[in-house]
């Protein structure tokens, strides 16, 4: 079979699969990246039941969740990274949530590996994850926490200054001379 | 280093008795006199005995492999990799040190026995390199424990390793590598130090995370 009709072919069976999920979730919007990648974005407060239906589509392993913090916005965008053993396909799930005062549902029952994920998440940027048990102090330094240094409204260099001495002033602080 | 005396807030230490017992001396301390004669041979012994304590942090550790392997040969030195601190003299930082692995790289060097010498590589333990702003890595290693070699670079390659193995072996061997020294007399400094980035009582919140007895 030549390359090019391969991946046709691997396109239009991708493109089966995100139509039957839309068709058992028809609030998420759905689309094949490329071969391999497919990519669905839900409203929040449907997440715990588009996961059970990615689940159940096939889409059996929860990989991982990313935060990505658009500042500008308002608003975190949530990544939950999924992979399909039985169509050897990454999918993408994104959702957005409200900066202050971020919630979310959490998804243990479902796939119990979001525990790990979602306290990271908590720790970083502060997302409240209601139902999961284990949020609290995890890999940061006691005095790091409820700091959510992965916020991008963190000002970092003041951090360090604060904590590892005044003497550490080889930049300005509006960062626009740097000698590195 | 002898064991510490930590007073019931878990820090500070009777430092009138160390520094009663060690004042006078520049060298090593032997139990005779006479033993001075064989300094020389001692330090030549030393230079060509130096045992590395496995503890890898950052991206160094990967560069450590090709060290072992039949182009660099450390063994032909006398030189080998050992998990035991106790057994250790050389204290390889490979790379950034963040503050929950420089607890633990204290603590390490203290377990370790007289004399001990410390190598660091690449430019993250000297000023931060990379991660100048970031809010997990220390910078200027220097403030918390004695550094006798720092190897510039990111990452250095072997061959830079190598060169600051052959220095801290001829460090050894003129008597240079004075950097356990160095902790000793100056151990109020260091010891402030670490209290200012970890907190008084650090060492036994630490212990008592692992030892739950405590």
């Amino acid at each position: 079979m030549e390359e090019g009709n391969r991946e046709e072919v691997a396109e239009v069976a991708l493109n089966d699969v995100v139509d039957a999920v839309i068709e058992r979730a028809p609030y998420a919007q759905g689309k094949v990246i490329r071969e391999r990648r497919v990519e669905f974005s839900i409203p929040a407060e449907k997440l715990r039941d588009f996961l059970r239906v990615m689940k159940e589509s096939g889409f059996e392993m929860l990989m991982q969740i990313t935060v990505v913090d658009w500042l500008k916005e308002g608003k975190f965008e949530l990544v939950y990274q999924m992979w399909s053993v039985t169509h050897s396909t990454h999918a993408f799930v994104r959702l957005e949530v409200q900066r202050d005062d971020a919630r979310l549902p959490t998804v243990m029952d479902i796939f119990p590996v979001a525990e790990t994920y979602e306290r990271e998440a908590h720790e970083f940027f502060g997302i409240d994850f209601e139902g999961n048990p284990r949020l609290g102090p995890f890999i940061l330094e006691p005095r790091e926490y409820e700091k959510h240094p992965f916020r991008k409204d963190f000002s970092t260099l003041s951090y360090v200054k604060e904590i590892y001495g005044e003497d550490f002033d080889r930049y300005d602080e509006s960062k626009t001379n740097y000698v590195i | 280093m002898d064991e510490m005396k930590i007073d019931e807030n878990g820090n500070g230490r009777v430092m009138e008795q160390e520094n009663e017992r060690t004042e006078g001396y520049d060298r090593l301390s032997y139990p005779l006199k006479e033993f001075k004669v064989f300094e020389p041979l001692f330090r030549w012994a030393r230079k060509k005995s130096i045992w590395i304590i496995t503890f890898c942090t950052g991206c160094g550790g990967i560069e450590m492999p090709p060290l072992m392997n039949a182009r660099y040969d450390l063994e032909r030195f006398g030189m080998m990799p050992n998990p035991s601190p106790r057994m250790a003299d050389l204290f390889l930082i490979t790379g950034y040190v963040t503050p929950k692995t420089l607890k633990r790289i204290i603590i390490t060097y203290e377990m370790m026995e007289d004399p001990k010498y410390i190598m660091s590589h690449g430019s993250c333990p000297i000023n931060g390199g990379v991660y100048w702003d970031s809010y997990n890595v220390v910078k200027q290693l220097d403030r918390y424990i004695p550094i006798d070699v720092s190897i510039a670079g990111c990452m250095p390659r072997v061959e830079a390793v190598m060169d600051g193995i052959m220095e801290i072996m001829r460090k050894v061997e003129r008597g240079e590598a004075d950097g356990w020294k160095r902790y000793r007399d100056n151990y109020e400094w260091y010891r402030r130090n670490q209290d200012e980035l970890f907190g008084k009582g650090w060492r036994k919140e630490t212990a008592r995370r692992w030892l739950k007895w405590l």
